[in-house]
């Protein structure tokens, strides 16, 4: 069977430390699954999600051992243009992730960049913002969003690259209830669409929508047992 | 609304000196509408207060008013019987500790334990009274083993834990803590509730701004929602 | 908060700033400058920027014009008006100079705002089809919106060290400047981690990995546009004209 991401015996370990911080993780997500990864900070959630997306793989940051395959093929035999389109990653922090003028220009970032047709971006654009139902705020200035919005908007600028496979780390922690609450049901709204999920959680209500929970520790995955 | 009011009646009669007093207060930015809207408010020393409600609500803004960092445009907030629009930051200071929602804007030195000091030190406080407040505040928030460390590469729970030592050792009489519990895990929100608590129980008076509904629940004796710059409910346990 | 829609193309208006503040800074004589003044603050009136607005600020520093005219009048000679003591403090040459400066400098700072009532994405849009790298573009449009966060942050961090007990009034002035030091800690260290943040999630969506980039949006001169660069030339033109002969 072919999963559609699948880590075998990673481990990494950032230059600057003796130890390292993923010790061996396997891992395997089916399609259409949505997973979550709880775990104290400092546990490498972070560090696991960033190796998954591509952002640590082969990077100068560090030492990475193992292999992650995305829908059967090795990431390191992926061109970048291959990961950013087949997987998308939604932080933490909104104000880092939004940095155009208008929610428009966000949402078109992405698709700008793979250099696609202007009708192809322009549906893209129309597309992602009635899917996180921000059509409204179109021409609207991010900075002036509520923070719920502002991650709202966060998911429709990865919407708009298409991927298959999604990764939200910690997306939730800064955005009250109703703001958690309507990027939740946008989780299980993709899930239906049979995108792969990946959630990094630190809040245990937020685990209600997902379909297996794993706890990363000392470097480790385990499976979760109610406690960290 | 009437309910709460009754309450609010009846425990004036009770505790009869509330620390913050807020009397009719709206608070706007230049001529954009008001982000609070005629706010009457009283918070005491004995309560643990927590401030909720949706974001963009006016929670933040209201912790700055109370603060004493923004000034009402209309209505006047009395702090420990002092108008704010009378009071200099620099004396807020000494009644009033703030946590900002982001720690790192109130770290400012290059180690921990100068950190913890400094400001002692620009008072002209005597250096073995500063080493030994610090000392004490290090222990109280876990940061002896880092006090040589360089405060930005400390984890969020550290860096919180040292802005709020930084404040403390000024010794305010009260506390008003903006989403103390972004970015912490479990295990370190419990360590926030435990020191929170042992502050409430020396003395220190404590306003929580926060959506986070279990620390509140775990920790407050009064709830207040704030909706739209409104106090939609006060209650108490 | 919608951004307002302008019809000029922010090149023209770009060119047209470079053309004023380039006469500001080439011509000496006090009534031209005067003329390009009202000129300048006319265009910005009329494409709905309020220059009365930045009046106010730039009156913050009339002092720094009077120390420059005090200045230019003691080091330099002249023909003096104001003696204190045998101290030259007042020269017409001084007050000359002072005001060409104030003129200049009103002058630019008005000039610029013009640019502003583009949004900032046409004008990176802007300069892109300039020719500009997209990467240098964006670096411009990056620190247009964070420029308000930043501002944020900073008043924040005053404020957190004031409320440590520090009265920053009260502070003797080489004192004060250690405080500053403290400021800047926080604002750097913040500055530095949010760039490595905004980088990630920029290079997660794939930024670079082509030479060039597409773009949904493309501005295009029309008729005025060619227009009012004409008149902005002949007008410098013109003007350059009166201040040679």
């Amino acid at each position: 069977m072919i999963y559609s991401i699948e880590v075998r015996d990673l481990h990494f370990r950032y230059l600057n430390k003796e130890e390292e911080t993923l010790k061996g993780i396997n891992l395997k997500v089916k399609k259409g699954e949505i997973l979550a990864i709880v775990g104290l900070s400092g546990n490498g959630k972070s560090t696991l999600c960033h190796c998954i997306s591509g952002i640590l793989h082969n990077s100068y940051k560090g030492d990475l051992r193992g292999d992650i395959l995305l829908d059967g093929r090795s990431l390191k035999d992926l061109k970048r243009v291959d990961i950013i389109k087949k997987i998308g990653i939604v932080f933490q922090d909104p104000d880092t992730q939004l940095f155009s003028p208008t929610v428009e220009d966000e949402v078109a970032f992405g698709p700008e960049n793979l250099c696609l047709e202007t009708d192809v971006i322009i549906q893209r654009i129309d597309d992602a913002l009635k899917v996180v139902g921000m059509e409204n705020y179109r021409l609207s200035n991010p900075n002036h969003l509520s923070g719920g919005q502002k991650q709202l908007v966060a998911l429709a600028s990865v919407l708009s690259l298409e991927p298959e496979i999604f990764i939200f780390d910690e997306a939730m922690a800064q955005v009250d209830k109703a703001g958690r609450t309507s990027i939740k049901n946008k989780i299980e709204a993709l899930k239906k669409q049979g995108k792969t999920i990946i959630m990094i959680e630190h809040d245990m209500t937020n685990l209600d929508i997902t379909d297996r929970v794993m706890v990363l520790k000392n470097g480790k995955l385990q499976e979760f047992k109610g406690s960290l | 609304m009437e309910n709460s009011k009754n309450l609010k009646e009846a425990y004036n009669e009770v505790i009869l000196l509330g620390f913050i007093k807020l009397s009719n207060v709206c608070f706007g930015y230049k001529d954009n509408q008001d982000i609070i809207k005629n706010i009457s408010l009283e918070l005491f020393k004995e309560d643990f207060t927590a401030f909720t409600g949706p974001n963009g609500g006016g929670k933040t803004t209201l912790g700055k008013l109370m603060a004493g960092i923004f000034k009402p445009s209309r209505g006047d907030i009395l702090i420990d019987g002092t108008n704010s629009k009378d009071l200099k930051l620099g004396a807020v200071g000494k009644k009033i500790g703030y946590l900002f929602q982001n720690p790192e804007r109130q770290i400012f030195a290059p180690t921990v334990e100068e950190d913890i000091t400094f400001s002692l030190i620009f008072k002209g406080v005597e250096k073995q009274q500063v080493t030994m407040k610090a000392q004490e505040m290090m222990e109280i928030f876990q940061l002896s083993h880092l006090r040589n460390q360089f405060p930005f590469t400390l984890s969020q729970g550290e860096k919180q834990r040292l802005a709020l030592a930084g404040i403390l050792i000024n010794e305010p009489s009260f506390l008003i803590l903006d989403e103390p519990t972004t970015g912490l895990d479990i295990e370190r929100k419990g360590q926030l509730s435990s020191i929170l608590k042992e502050l409430s129980k020396r003395g220190v008076g404590m306003a929580v701004i926060s959506h986070d509904d279990e620390f509140i629940q775990n920790l407050s004796t009064r709830i207040i929602d704030i909706v739209g710059g409104n106090v939609i409910a006060d209650k108490r346990k | 908060m919608q951004i307002r829609e302008n019809k000029i193309d922010p090149r023209t208006k770009l060119t047209a700033v470079i053309i004023i503040s380039s006469l500001a800074v080439f011509i000496r004589d006090i009534t031209l400058l005067l003329g390009i003044l009202l000129i300048t603050f006319t265009i910005t009136y009329a494409l709905g920027n309020n220059p009365l607005m930045l009046v106010k600020k730039l009156k913050k520093l009339i002092w720094v014009f009077i120390a420059i005219i005090v200045i230019q009048s003691v080091f330099s000679s002249g023909t003096p008006i104001i003696r204190v003591a045998n101290v030259t403090i007042f020269t017409v040459e001084g007050i000359t100079k002072g005001l060409q400066l104030g003129l200049r400098m009103c002058i630019i700072v008005i000039s610029a705002s013009i640019v502003s009532t583009s949004s900032p994405r046409e004008i990176v849009q802007g300069l892109i089809q300039w020719k500009i790298p997209y990467e240098i573009a964006f670096m411009v449009s990056i620190a247009i919106r964070f420029l308000p966060l930043f501002i944020e942050e900073i008043k924040d961090t005053v404020t957190a060290i004031q409320l440590r007990g520090i009265e920053l009034d009260r502070i003797p002035i080489r004192k004060r400047i250690k405080i500053y030091s403290y400021v800047l800690m926080p604002v750097v260290a913040s500055t530095l981690m949010k760039s490595k943040q905004l980088s990630v999630a920029m290079e997660s969506k794939g930024f670079g990995i082509y030479p060039t980039r597409a773009s949904f949006k493309k501005l295009k001169m029309v008729k005025a546009d060619y227009l009012i660069i004409a008149v902005f030339l002949l007008g410098a033109f013109a003007i350059i004209k009166v201040y040679l002969y």
